[in-house]
């Protein structure tokens, strides 16, 4: 008979001591690659809305710009510079950024603002702005509406919990809102109808502004309102200025939400008297892997004149990424726990297999069975244990994982506005399938092969006759 | 012909408190085809002689020389490989393994000798045959009765054909009519197979039957009988 088709045997003789062993694998793998998937899935999810909304990949800048940023930190554009990082293969455009800081202020209301000068369509290639305009907001009065029409009672309840909300698309209102695909058919017509937010954008040379949903909301201002802008110029210079709200935006890194003012980079330029100057030019890239931004860095930093550098997106976030490292390390702590769990549960069935078959190993040598074959036996065994537990905890996370991360968990009430005043979108995806899943499987296999020395030791140190008395 | 040579074999347990002398100057040859008795009082060295015959445990002093190879000089790995090929084991408590059926433990050991399947199957079905379980060569040992258990153990014994069979106390754990039984086939056997059987016993019908019976008493052969 061969090794695999006895130790499969053998696997069976003892089907529930074997079952609660590979449920045991089967938890451990399930929930550790739950939880990673999770917190992986947020760090991914904060990374991106901050890349994505704001500093990019690469960036080129004043050296003394990210230290310190003034706008006397602004550089100038000039076509050589636009040549040299076009010349990079993986460079799709140059996105021309004039960013600083001014006090916003509308009525009686002020607010110290990030003001971001940006190409109304380049920025697309980035940030797109355009695409976080918002299209759809609950205010009272279409709640109001909403509550006379004929959705769902289960949706009419928690109608007031959205109250002020906006959303970018159709698709993130009934994500967030928590509609299932099957009621969808009948509420969006009625949501999309009664929620529709006539939004606006931009041109260059456009005196207008784009503004954030909190920021507007905080100014209680909207589409067609007047916002006045006050800061310092270039050198030293006044900066002042009036602008028409053109567009309402909704970042998803709400502390950036309730900042920002995006002018067209021309009118920026000229507000702060920086003609011709830019903060940062902001590389739109086709392949945004470490490894090729590793290279851009390494390639475009000795082609570009100081003071002027690159920066990658880890150097501009320096601060989160430290923070998500330590958050990492805390939940790894805790999946190590988990895993210390197993492996004595593991064990004990290992210890418990082992002196049961001490006289069944001690037959099986006397009538002619290698140790090397008997111990392949049992580590086949062994194998079969941590595989049936990885496959079916793999299997069994797979279409959680999958599910989580097409519905995000989204928090509402007092936990998103925790989750707002530290910054953060107060939702929590799932990554998908990726490097972790072959990281957690591989640490359950060797706890599984370390739990295999135990047997294989006991057999290669077989006393046959003492075996026999057992 | 000579299967089997035991030249002044000694073993001693010395452990730190108990000295006992086990096996005592035991010199013994054995035959093609015996059928011997191995009988003494409790603790008189029959199942330490077994073992020592079987390469299970190693003498303390003394030659055990099995068709020419002493078992003395072979390294672990080849005393197990030498183990499967020359002896079969019959133990008391029958010891067939408990995941494979009746026909699986008996081609067990040819398996690792690697016969092929055909050979494995005319060989297999002709020992269940003889041991009168042919029909239940499906089942695993965990369904059959004791005297059956051991009745496919005496077919894993003879299997690969070895040189002798080491028997010990194979009828303690059955009644008098598998004991019996059991007894017929073995002798049966050992007459068509020419196969030695050793027995290691205390059952008054085994040493009946045994056409040799050899005495211990405190690890030294006191008697040899051989009868015709």
């Amino acid at each position: 008979m061969k090794s695999y088709k006895m130790s499969w045997r053998n696997l069976w003789r003892n089907k529930r001591r074997t079952l609660i062993t590979v449920g045991s694998v089967f938890f451990a793998v399930f929930f550790a690659l739950i939880m990673r998937s999770l917190q992986l899935g947020t760090y991914d999810h904060m990374f991106r809305n901050v890349i994505e909304s704001y500093t990019g990949y690469l960036q080129i800048q004043h050296e003394d710009f990210w230290d310190n940023k003034i706008i006397d930190n602004a550089f100038s554009y000039t076509p050589a510079l636009e040549e040299t990082v076009l010349s990079d293969k993986n460079v799709s455009a140059a996105v021309p950024r004039f960013e600083s800081f001014a006090l916003a202020s509308s009525g009686a209301l002020t607010k110290g603002v990030l003001v971001m000068g940006i190409d109304p369509e380049k920025e697309t290639l980035l940030s797109n702005v355009k695409g976080k305009l918002v299209k759809f907001k609950l205010n009272e009065e279409n709640i109001e509406s909403l509550k006379k029409s004929d959705i769902p009672e289960k949706y009419r309840e928690n109608l007031d919990l959205y109250k002020g909300k906006s959303f970018v698309s159709s698709s993130s209102m009934m994500i967030e809102m928590g509609i299932s695909v099957k009621d969808s058919a009948s509420i969006m017509p009625v949501l999309r109808e009664l929620s529709y937010f006539k939004n606006g954008y931009f041109k260059m040379g456009e005196n207008s502004a784009l503004i954030g949903d909190k920021m507007a909301a905080f100014l209680k201002v909207g589409l067609g309102d007047t916002l006045v802008l006050i800061g310092q110029g270039y050198h030293g210079t006044t900066a002042a200025g009036k602008f028409r709200i053109a567009g309402i935006v909704k970042i998803p890194a709400p502390d950036l939400d309730n900042k920002i003012v995006y002018l067209p980079v021309d009118i920026s330029r000229e507000f702060y008297n920086a003609p011709g100057m830019l903060t940062s030019l902001v590389l739109s890239i086709r392949k945004n892997d470490d490894s090729e931004i590793i290279r851009m860095i390494a390639a475009l930093g000795p082609k570009i004149e100081p003071p002027l550098r690159v920066l990658g997106w880890r150097e501009m976030n320096e601060l989160m990424i430290n923070q998500m490292d330590a958050d990492s390390k805390s939940g790894m702590i805790m999946i190590l726990i988990l895993y210390m769990v197993i492996a004595f549960g593991i064990f004990g069935t290992v210890l418990m297999m082992t002196a049961e078959r001490r006289r069944e190993f001690g037959v099986l040598v006397a009538v002619g069975m290698q140790k090397t074959k008997l111990a392949t036996v049992v580590a086949i065994e062994m194998f079969y244990i941590g595989l049936l537990g990885i496959a079916s905890g793999i299997a069994a996370a797979l279409p959680v994982i999958f599910y989580g991360y097409s519905h995000p968990i989204r928090f509402t009430g007092e936990m998103a506005s925790m989750y707002e005043d530290y910054g953060m979108e107060p939702v929590m995806p799932f990554l998908p399938v990726d490097w972790y899943f072959l990281w957690q499987s591989a640490v359950v296999a060797i706890i599984v092969l370390i739990a295999v020395i135990y047997p294989v030791r006991k057999i290669s140190k077989i006393q046959i006759v003492n075996s026999l008395k057992a | 012909m000579k299967v089997l040579e035991l030249k002044e074999v000694n073993k001693i347990y010395d452990g730190s408190e108990v000295h006992v002398h086990a096996v005592s100057d035991v010199t013994l040859d054995f035959h093609e085809a015996e059928f011997a008795a191995i009988v003494g009082p409790s603790g008189s060295g029959k199942t330490t002689l077994l073992n020592l015959i079987g390469g299970l445990d190693m003498p303390t002093s003394g030659e055990i020389i099995i068709d020419g190879t002493n078992l003395s000089k072979l390294k672990s790995s080849q005393l197990i490989d030498f183990r499967m090929r020359n002896i079969g084991f019959v133990f008391q408590a029958y010891n067939l393994i408990p995941v494979l059926t009746a026909k699986e433990n008996v081609e067990f050991i040819m398996s690792l000798q690697k016969w092929s399947r055909k050979e494995r199957d005319e060989r297999t079905f002709e020992l269940l045959k003889a041991v009168g379980l042919f029909e239940r060569m499906n089942s695993r040992p965990s369904k059959m009765s004791g005297g059956q258990q051991q009745r496919v153990a005496v077919a894993r014994a003879l299997a690969s054909r070895p040189k002798f069979v080491l028997a010990d106390e194979p009828t303690a754990n059955l009644d008098s009519k598998s004991a019996t039984t059991l007894l017929e086939i073995m002798e049966k056997l050992n007459h068509e197979e020419k196969i030695t059987f050793i027995f290691s016993t205390h059952d008054a019908r085994v040493v009946k039957m045994a056409h040799r019976v050899i005495t211990l008493e405190d690890g030294k052969v006191v008697s040899d009988d051989k009868r015709e």
